[in-house]
């Protein structure tokens, strides 16, 4: 492994119980993701690009293969480790946003940085919610908010931290088109401005096309033509 | 089939295919509430039932007589004889003496109760060793039985003699069952003996307070009613009191009633406590079911046609959880049935009584429609946009006014039923008052808790203890538990609490106060030629005082010359004879609240000092005339003063007084009371009872350790219902928590997400629960002391003290409750995989 890959999965597999029996849902990934580097995973629904995506941020553990972030084995650490790891390393953005409904915006951004024991964690949290513009709903709830205001708070927590990488499963799924468009320039913007790797699993080929690369994968693999190009 | 009813039919199908997991709050806590009330009114039913069917052997007779401290004239007697087979018994208060060695003896108090040759009339008297009683009794010295208690306390053996008075007697057997004994308030055991043999004993002197009841088996055919109305027309005016076998123990049938009257208050307390469940299991049922009614009212369905398909359901988890309550509560005494015969004084014809199960049915349908129909009610206000947001909750603000009204009906049918058929109506009122007070007080406590959670949570000094902040943002923010919690868990604690409170003042009441200043001896059937002698005792150094008062016994027969009863009711005061006394002068430190004492050596017209609370309850006016009967006499007297009497410090404390020229020629007795050192009491009983044999001392300490015993059973009784309350609280509260694992279970999926590890969540998830539990448990300590309160203040009339250690055991029971409850449920959301959960949510 090269000293500036961050991600490297080898064989990466993950088969879950269902009630019809095991089912596979990644078999055999491989791939490294570099320092910096914006990676789009694309695929068809129930590729596995998700499970993929939770697999390489820890909240999913591969139950075959090896995983790795910046150097750390993820499947030799316990959950808590894997915490402490996401809350330096991290962060998140889901299709759903994910938002604690009983806090507040400035609470949610704040979460993060209180548990990683940052100095002025609020003081952050809402210069983090300022930058997304969301100055005038620091005390709102999540159901005081449309959803394209919390997909932002969203993104102000994954991004208050400043973690090495940014995992975002299908930010824009459940936002109209221009909300969408400006969560994705807010995105690529954090990822520009404080150099943070950026895994996105999108369904839309002209966000995949805004990265440095696409990763395509079919039925639990990369597709051949990814291979390739690797 | 209408379209409610089919869409209904599927719902209902769909519920039962799931197992009604979303039903199982709701079934456990109305069939516990339907259970308990159930079961109570069984038993209540059963020994009414025993009471009835065994009310002759109970009575002794078919029906009986009894003449106040005399016998029955010869004219009388042919009366009664006239009206069948007829045993006479004597029933009184004495000491058993059991001489020891050099002038030593052991004493013991006894109720002696004197047979003549047809006792019993009915049912089986069972001696040990068996056989008849007839010739148990017989022989030189006399034969007696005695309760066992009695018999080991002194030591006493088959064949060894004791004293009666001056007399001698053998104890010939011990008494196994004795059929007329109906386990009412005694203070000694049975001594029984034949009544003639008692001749001589220096016991049944005139005046002495004794009883003497005719029990009649009637003729074959005879008819009560009319045997009753041929006594009264052959006896007018003397002064007896009939009672027949319909109703053989009415002391102990009331006793029965009052306390599963309170028992069944106790059951609607759990009852309300469970509606919160069953509440918070419909509203969870009907935000899961937001998309189901969402669609169905996108495809055209009316908001009437939702509530009739959800209420359909609801309906028949309802009918399931009132067959299973009334299959529990109807089960519950007769697998108890061995236990409870042990337990009662009565022998209770356990079974199945439909009574007592159609009112818990009633009870519990009526408290299933309350707290069902609002969460119903809102959920037809669902729109079909709910479709596209995310619900967690039903929608803001009441249900339409209409539910509203049906609500306030339902309540108010709920309370009337209770009222009218619990027989303790105003209690009924002021429990459902109670209960109704502090589900407003938990409701404002909830409120005000969240609001207090959400300031707090932003607190700067709270900042970087993310633990404490998410616990106070889960109380304080939307969709918290706080209402749900607070409000399942503080009823409970409440009902607990009152009853703690309670039995606590009730306690305090008999341990502490009452002794510091009773007497050491109660002492009574003094002859008139003794009382100089015992005042004497006060010669004694170790003897503080001796209080002494003439007494008879009367029945207060009439009002103004209308009959008593019929004027002031069924009050106490008028239930059988009280002692009348009479004094030329008030007693020392008495009040005079109205009116005037007779002047010395008055001389005129009957006067009566009246005690002042007891004439106000029954409507007495100064200048009332009132009549006695005092030995089957009838005598007249005006109502001079009414004067403070205060009956708890078991002192001497008469109802009436009068002046002595109205009483003191009739035959009477004196009693007194001893107040002495207790190191010294066993002298003075030893030295008053050598010198006066027919004096009968009661250790008023013997005494108040015996209805400290009655109360603690009392109490026990009572605990037990407030138990039932407590596990349906707490079943309430286990379904909160379970309702809210979804909630935590994503909650810590996302704290992990951004980095929290398990032990954060914990602490955040213990914290919550315990600031819930200190709530509800706060609350439940104030609102219990408040109706401890009122109980004591009003029903048992004595001071209130706060119990703080009740108090505080409630509050720390709360919090460790919620603990326990809501830890219990933390192992899913800790464990849970983060990934999984927030797909399943995408």
């Amino acid at each position: 492994m090269a000293d500036d890959t961050i991600l490297d999965l080898d064989d990466a597999r993950l088969t879950l119980d269902g009630n019809a029996g095991p089912v596979e849902i990644l078999k055999g990934v491989s791939l490294s993701v570099k320092r910096g580097e914006t990676v789009g995973l694309v695929g068809p629904s129930g590729s596995g690009k998700s499970s993929l995506l939770m697999v390489m941020g820890g909240l999913e553990r591969a139950t075959g293969g090896r995983v790795s972030a910046l150097g750390h084995d993820l499947g030799a650490m316990g959950e808590d480790a894997l915490a402490r790891f996401r809350r330096t390393h991290m962060g998140v953005v889901f299709q759903s946003f994910h938002l604690i409904p009983t806090m507040t915006a400035l609470e949610n951004v704040a979460t993060p940085l209180e548990l990683a024991g940052r100095p002025d964690a609020f003081g952050h949290a809402a210069s983090a919610l300022d930058e997304m513009g969301l100055a005038h709903r620091r005390d709102h709830y999540p159901s005081e908010m449309s959803g394209g205001e919390q997909q932002r708070v969203a993104l102000a927590r994954a991004a208050a931290p400043r973690p090495g990488i940014l995992l975002a499963d299908e930010p824009t799924g459940n936002l109209d088109g221009p909300t969408g468009a400006a969560i994705m320039d807010l995105l690529f913007d954090l990822n520009a401005r404080h150099g943070a790797t950026l895994v996105l699993v999108t369904h839309a080929p002209d966000l995949a096309a805004r990265c440095g690369r696409t990763i395509r994968l079919e039925d639990g693999r990369l597709a051949p033509d990814r291979q390739a190009a690797e | 089939m209408s379209a409610a009813r089919r869409i209904a039919a599927r719902e209902i199908r769909a519920g039962f295919r799931n197992g009604l997991r979303g039903f199982r709050v709701f079934l456990v806590c109305l069939a516990l509430g339907i259970a308990a009330i159930a079961a109570v009114g069984s038993v209540r039913e059963a020994i009414t039932e025993g009471l009835t069917r065994e009310g002759a052997a109970l009575l002794g007779g078919d029906a009986s007589v009894e003449f106040t401290y005399r016998s029955a004239e010869p004219a009388e007697r042919a009366a009664l004889d006239a009206l069948g087979r007829v045993s006479e018994i004597v029933e009184f208060r004495s000491m058993v003496t059991v001489p020891r060695t050099e002038g030593e003896a052991d004493r013991a108090l006894t109720e002696v109760k004197g047979v003549d040759g047809d006792y019993p009339l009915y049912g089986d008297l069972v001696l040990d060793p068996p056989g008849p009683l007839g010739e148990a009794l017989a022989g030189s010295p006399p034969g007696a039985a005695m309760d066992p208690v009695l018999a080991d306390r002194l030591g006493l053996s088959a064949g060894d003699t004791f004293r009666l008075g001056t007399k001698t007697f053998r104890l010939a057997a011990r008494i196994e069952t004795e059929p007329d004994e109906a386990g009412g308030f005694d203070l000694g055991p049975r001594t029984l003996v034949r009544t003639a043999d008692l001749d001589g004993a220096g016991l049944l002197e005139p005046g002495t307070i004794y009883e003497t009841e005719y029990r009649i088996a009637l003729l074959p055919g005879a008819d009560l009613d009319a045997a009753e109305a041929r006594l009264a027309a052959a006896l007018p005016d003397t002064g007896y009191r009939w009672r027949d076998a319909r109703e053989g123990a009415p002391g102990l049938q009331r006793f029965v009633d009052r306390l599963s009257a309170f028992l069944v208050l106790v059951g609607l307390a759990g009852l309300a406590v469970g509606g919160v469940g069953v509440a918070s299991a419909v509203r969870a049922h009907m935000v899961d079911k937001t998309a189901t009614v969402a669609t169905l009212k996108t495809l055209g369905a009316e908001g009437r046609t939702i509530f009739a398909v959800f209420a359909l359901q609801i309906g028949a988890v309802t009918v399931l959880a009132l067959a299973l309550g009334l299959l529990l509560g109807a089960a519950l005494p007769l697998a108890a049935a061995p236990l409870l015969a042990d337990r009662l004084p009565v022998p209770a014809a356990i079974g199945i009584y439909p009574a007592a199960l159609g009112q818990a049915a009633l009870y519990g349908t009526l408290a299933a429609a309350l707290f069902t129909l609002w969460p119903l009610a809102k959920a037809q206000d669902i729109r079909a946009a709910a479709l596209f947001r995310e619900a967690g909750s039903l929608p803001p603000g009441l249900p339409r006014p209409a539910f509203l009204v049906a609500t306030g009906a339902l309540l108010a049918a709920l309370v009337g039923a209770a009222t009218l058929l619990s027989g303790i109506p105003l209690l009924t009122l002021y429990t459902a008052g109670g209960l109704l007070a502090a589900f407003a007080a938990l409701l404002a406590t909830a409120w005000g808790v969240r609001r207090l959670a959400r300031r707090a949570a932003r607190l700067p000094a709270l900042r970087g203890r993310t633990a404490i902040r998410t616990a106070l943002g889960s109380v304080g923010g939307p969709g918290g538990e706080a209402a749900s919690v607070v409000l399942s868990l503080g009823l409970g604690l409440t009902v607990l609490a009152a009853i703690g409170q309670i039995e606590a003042n009730l306690r305090s009441a008999i341990e502490r106060d009452l002794p510091q200043v009773a007497p050491s001896y109660f002492m009574v059937d003094i002859q008139p030629d003794q009382i100089d002698a015992i005042r004497a005792l006060t010669d004694d150094p170790e003897v503080e005082s001796v209080e002494a008062a003439p007494m008879l016994r009367g029945i207060l027969s009439e009002i103004d010359g209308r009959d008593a009863t019929e004027v002031a009711g069924d009050h106490w005061v008028l239930r059988g004879d009280r002692g009348v006394t009479y004094s030329a002068e008030p007693p020392p430190d008495t009040t005079i609240t109205a009116g005037e004492w007779w002047p010395p050596g008055y001389d005129g017209p009957n006067l009566i000092s009246f005690a002042a609370e007891e004439a106000q309850e029954l409507g007495l006016s100064l200048g009332d005339t009132l009549t006695l009967n005092i030995l089957g006499r009838d005598i007249e007297g005006e109502i001079a003063s009414f004067r403070e009497v205060d009956f708890s410090t078991a002192g001497i404390g008469f109802v009436m007084a009068m002046n002595p020229a109205a009483l003191q020629d009739a035959p009477h007795t004196w009693i007194a009371t001893i107040y002495a050192d207790e190191a010294a009491e066993a002298r003075i009983l030893r030295d008053v009872a050598e010198r006066f044999p027919n004096v009968t001392a009661i250790s008023v300490r013997d005494a108040i350790d015996r209805v400290s015993q009655i109360l603690s059973g009392v109490a026990a009784a009572v605990t037990y219902g407030a138990a039932a309350t407590l596990v349906t609280g707490a079943v309430v509260l286990v379904g909160a928590a379970a309702a809210g694992t979804r909630a935590r279970v994503y909650e810590a999926a996302i704290l992990k997400t951004v980095g929290a590890s398990r032990a954060t969540i914990l602490a955040s998830f213990a914290l919550r629960w315990a600031i819930l539990g200190l709530a509800a448990g706060l609350v439940a300590a104030v609102a219990g002391a408040a109706g401890a309160w009122g109980v004591t203040r009003f029903v048992m009339e004595t001071d209130y003290v706060f119990a703080p250690a009740s108090a505080l055991a409630v509050i720390g029971g709360g919090i460790v409750l919620t603990l326990v409850a809501g830890l219990a449920f933390a192992w899913g959301p800790l464990a849970a995989r983060p990934a999984r959960i927030l797909r399943a949510r995408d």
